[in-house]
């Protein structure tokens, strides 16, 4: 064959696509083939950052305070579907309430903040107070609106809570029979819909905000008088505001930086957390000359009543010659708010972990915070006792300041108490006058260290045993004949309607008539009269002057002592023996003073005053002031009445006899 | 706090030491805000430590030890060099006097010396007050009038015997039964029959047994003698004694003596070596065994925790040891009852 020869004429085959060819000639191209590299890493680099960035920002996110990413929140974003919301930023609350016969419960972000199951107690509305910023529960209370003047209660209540708080109502089994007009209309005003209409039996949730807009209302009548309305349950949504919002702008002062810190955890203390004008939280009292009791301690003696704690707290802040620094509250029990009642007004607070049940629970608590008074001021010879539930005079440490004194001098005394039990507004007249009496009132009382260290601390009841310390206290065991000193005119006044010993009528019958002092600065007459014997000689002399009443009328009757004043009057009951108080009993009875027990006596006297006029009262012939009987007088006896319904006691006015 | 402020504004840097109140620490539980214990100002290379004291109940000034928390700095001084805070101590309560140093008036106390000299033995213990209620959690107190009546005598007698060991400038601590009280259960055991003190032989003073006999508790017997087993006892009122056991240092542990009046024989009770630390008792500064588990421990033995009403002096202790007899001629010295 001959040699190949290539055709230069012809053209090469072109047998290949020309996307092959396009790749290839891309391919070999060198610069083009970089150029596409660095692209590559180029993008691959972008992507790293962008990812990192993504990582950065959630997780600040993540860290950011509440305050702030509430701040960025657009109204808009309500609407959008949130399922669940972020813990870290909880700009919406989820709120549940339900309402039924036999069960309410609130849930807020899927905690509860209240349930309340238990039978035969907690019928009404129940309310929550939240904190718009930050939803905590801030105050919660139920009002029993099926019962007479709870929605009075309720009224007052809901007008003492700040604007922007978020309210939360709930009806447990029936709320609508009491639930009279004002309170209707004030519900309304706060944007319920259904309040107005509620009746009998119907279930009710409703969540608004005070002043501004309402969050959710669900409702179930009563389809008829036999029956409750379905349980409702309500479930909405409440956004938060800033802190900025929530709260007031007072000036930045110590005492201001405590209000904050107080109204913005609690609510239901009205003006104290008012933006504009709040009642102050510090008081500037007289100062007392010659303050004998500076340096005694004092321990309030509290449980969970923080409001009842805040009322005696300030009056007891108000009092002259008061010192702050030697106040310290015992609460029994880990409770919050009378702890925050506590540091609202700057004062010391100690909590004791409650041990025993009812009345033993209280004496241990006493025990416990008696002890505790002696241990941090162990230089101290006293310690004034208070309770949560007293107002105390503004002459209080006045009082002790004059009559300490004779609680040191004097070993037949036991204590200095601020209460009469008999004082009422028409039986205690003189300011500047002192008692000895043979029992333990209590209600503000001076103990004297030896008497608690020596005798009552290594005796006090074991845990088990349910004794109340203030009788055992009294008891002649403990008492041991000594006697207590007591003003006319109580320095205390016993407000307390709810607690363990109390109820509203109880306090309507004993308590609410207590006459209190609000006389500033009195000066004592003749302490030095009250201890033992001087005493003895100032009766004397005080029968000697006292003319004896017409024995023969009713001592029940106002008519029984003339309608004079300032003089001193003396009557004689029958009194077989010391321990023999039937009469004084009927007498007491019918003079609407202290009956349940006797008190107020002093080896078989009575004193106390009747129209303006000094009465005493002596029972023959137990009594040693017998003597200052007139022998043509009959002392007066009055018999229990007759196991009868509305039977009163008749005094057995004897014949008159000529002896 | 003002004070705080003007260190801030003259340059220095300040650290505050809180902890919980111990006046609050008893049968009862309670809790309170935390106290201030120390407070350290820093200035270039200088510090003032501050101590705070508190007065508590037995007269005394207690302050508290100098633990730092976790986010303190723990460069911020020298700690260690600091002659206050490694333990809670207790201190007599000083009399003051203003004085002028540097022409910078300042309180000192009045004896100094005495003050310093305190120091170095100023280790203060609390009483284990939670053990103490666990206690009373398996065995409940005896509440009885006749119990309440025997702690009331026996702690009148405590004061009694320290406020006269006192002003001797006898150094003496709580024993035996009353040691084990304090210690399982902060209080005085109901059923013993007295009240026990120790005291180093070295520290024996002549002049004890006629003090007591002022103090109006005669001496009711004598045993042993200053070279051997001395053990005095005295009576107080009612059924109630007051023994007080002499301790004898060896080179590797101390021991205290017995005495048999019938027999004459003679028992040795051997402890581990001890210190003696304060704590407060009945509202009474007194000594114990810093080592106090050791010293119950070899008294009572492990079971020490439950409560025996039957004790034998002469066989229950789990130290006890037979230590001969006393040669019958010295009966008359080493045996005195009265």
């Amino acid at each position: 064959m001959d040699e190949w020869k290539p055709n230069p004429v012809v053209k090469p085959h072109k047998k290949r696509s020309w996307y092959l060819a396009w790749k290839y000639k891309l391919m070999n191209q060198r610069a083009l083939r970089k150029l596409c590299q660095t692209g590559a890493v180029l993008f691959l680099l972008v992507t790293v950052i962008v990812n990192i960035k993504l990582i950065l920002d959630t997780r600040r996110a993540a860290y950011e305070e509440e305050e702030e990413s509430t701040q960025d929140y657009d109204d808009e974003m309500l609407n959008v579907e949130v399922p669940r919301h972020p813990a870290s930023t909880r700009k919406i609350l989820d709120v549940e309430v339900y309402s039924s016969r036999s069960k309410v419960y609130v849930a807020v972000d899927g905690t509860t903040v209240l349930e309340d199951e238990a039978r035969e107690q907690g019928r009404g509305i129940h309310v929550i107070v939240l904190n718009q910023a930050t939803g905590h529960v801030m105050a919660k209370r139920v009002f029993d609106t099926y019962s007479p003047h709870e929605d009075e209660a309720m009224v007052l209540f809901l007008n003492m809570v700040a604007r922007g708080r978020i309210l939360i109502f709930t009806i447990k089994d029936e709320g609508s029979f009491h639930l009279k007009d004002t309170a209707k209309n004030l519900l309304k005003s706060l944007g319920s819909q259904v309040a107005p209409f509620l009746s009998w039996r119907d279930m009710w949730t409703f969540v608004g905000k005070k002043g501004g807009e309402v969050y959710g209302e669900k409702h179930a009548k009563s389809p008829a008088l036999s029956t409750w309305g379905d349980p409702v349950l309500l479930k909405t949504e409440v956004h938060l505001t800033s802190m900025e919002d929530a709260e007031c702008h007072w000036p930045d002062t110590e005492l201001n930086r405590r209000r904050r810190r107080f109204c913005s955890k609690v609510e239901g203390y009205g003006s104290v957390c008012s933006c504009k004008d709040p009642t102050p939280i510090e008081f500037n009292p007289d100062p007392l000359k010659d303050n004998k009791v500076f340096d005694v301690p004092v321990a309030v003696i509290a449980g969970n009543r923080p409001n009842y704690l805040y009322r005696m707290l300030r009056s007891l802040l108000s009092a002259q010659g008061v010192n702050p620094e030697m106040i310290t509250v015992f609460v029994d029990g880990y409770y919050e708010e009378p702890m925050d009642v506590v540091e609202l007004f700057g004062l010391a607070g100690i909590q004791h972990t409650p041990i025993s049940i009812k009345n033993a629970r209280v004496s241990q608590h006493y025990k416990a915070s008696l002890t505790a008074t002696f241990n941090l001021h162990p230089e101290a010879k006293f310690a004034v006792v208070l309770e949560e539930d007293l107002d105390i005079s503004v002459d209080f440490f006045s009082f002790l300041s004059q009559s300490i004194y004779l609680l040191e001098e004097d070993e037949s005394l036991y204590c200095i108490s601020a209460w009469n039990d008999q004082g009422y507004e028409h039986t205690a007249e003189d300011p500047s006058l002192l008692y000895r009496v043979e029992t333990m009132p209590g209600l503000g009382w001076v103990l004297r260290k030896s008497l608690y260290k020596e005798e009552l601390e290594p005796k006090w009841p074991t845990p088990e045993k349910l004794w109340d310390w203030d009788m055992w206290m009294r008891m002649p065991e403990q008492r041991k004949g000594r006697e207590c000193i007591i003003p006319d005119i109580s320095r205390s006044y016993h407000f307390g309607i709810v607690g363990l010993n109390m109820n509203g009528y109880f306090h309507e019958a004993y308590f609410k008539k207590h006459k209190f002092n609000t006389v500033p600065n009195v000066q004592l007459k003749n302490v030095e009269s009250l201890k033992k014997d001087a005493y003895e000689i100032e009766i004397h002399r005080l029968l000697g002057e006292a003319e004896v009443l017409d024995h023969s009328k009713n001592p029940c009757e106002d008519s029984f002592v003339p309608d004079t004043e300032g003089k001193v009057y003396v009557m004689f009951i029958r009194m077989e023996q010391e321990a023999d108080f039937t009469t004084w009993t009927q007498l007491a009875k019918c003079l609407h003073i202290w009956d349940l027990d006797v008190r107020g006596n002093h080896k078989g006297l009575w004193r106390l005053f009747r129209k303006k006029n000094h009465f005493l009262v002596v029972g023959v012939p137990a009594s040693p002031y017998s003597s200052k009987k007139p022998s043509s007088v009959t002392p007066i006896y009055m018999e229990p009445p007759a196991k009868e319904e509305g039977a009163v006691a008749v005094p057995a006015v004897a014949a008159a006899e000529q002896t | 706090m003002d004070l705080f402020r003007t260190a801030e504004k003259m340059g220095f840097q300040w650290l505050k030491i809180l902890n919980k109140d111990p006046r609050l620490d008893g049968m009862d539980d309670l809790s309170g805000t935390e106290i201030p214990l120390h407070y350290i100002f820093k200035l270039a290379s200088h510090a003032i430590h501050l101590v705070v004291f508190y007065e508590r109940s037995g007269h005394y000034l207690w302050h508290g030890p100098l633990r730092l928390k976790q986010h303190m700095d723990r460069k911020f001084v020298p700690f260690r060099k600091l002659h206050f805070g490694r333990y809670p101590g207790a201190y007599e309560k000083p009399e003051l006097l203003l004085a002028s140093i540097d022409d910078l008036k300042v309180q000192i106390p009045k004896n100094p010396s005495s003050f310093l000299e305190e120091i170095s033995h100023s280790r203060f213990l609390e009483c284990r007050y939670r053990e103490a209620r666990a206690f009373f959690q398996l065995y409940p107190d005896d509440a009885s009038l006749d119990a309440v009546e025997f702690r009331k005598k026996a702690k009148s007698l405590l004061h009694l015997a320290a406020l006269t060991l006192n002003n001797l400038g006898v150094k003496f601590w709580l024993s035996s039964g009353t040691c084990l009280g304090w210690y399982r259960q902060c209080n005085i055991i109901p059923y013993s029959k007295d009240v026990d003190l120790g005291v180093f032989i070295r520290d024996y003073k002549a002049d004890i047994i006629p003090a007591f006999q002022k103090a109006g508790l005669p001496l009711k017997h004598k045993f042993g003698k200053v070279e051997d087993s001395l053990e005095l006892s005295f009576q107080g009122e009612g059924d109630i004694k007051l023994d007080i056991f002499f301790f004898y240092e060896e080179d590797d542990h101390i021991w205290n003596g017995g005495t048999q009046a019938k027999s004459g024989k003679k028992f040795k009770y051997l402890f581990p070596k001890f210190t003696l630390c304060w704590t407060e008792f009945v509202e009474l500064k007194v000594h114990v065994p810093c080592e106090t588990l050791q010293y119950v421990e070899a008294n009572y033995g492990p079971d020490w925790r439950v409560p025996v009403k039957m004790w034998d002096w002469k066989s229950s202790p789990s130290n006890v040891q037979d230590n001969g007899v006393w040669p019958v001629d010295e009966w008359d010295d080493v045996i005195q009852i009265y």
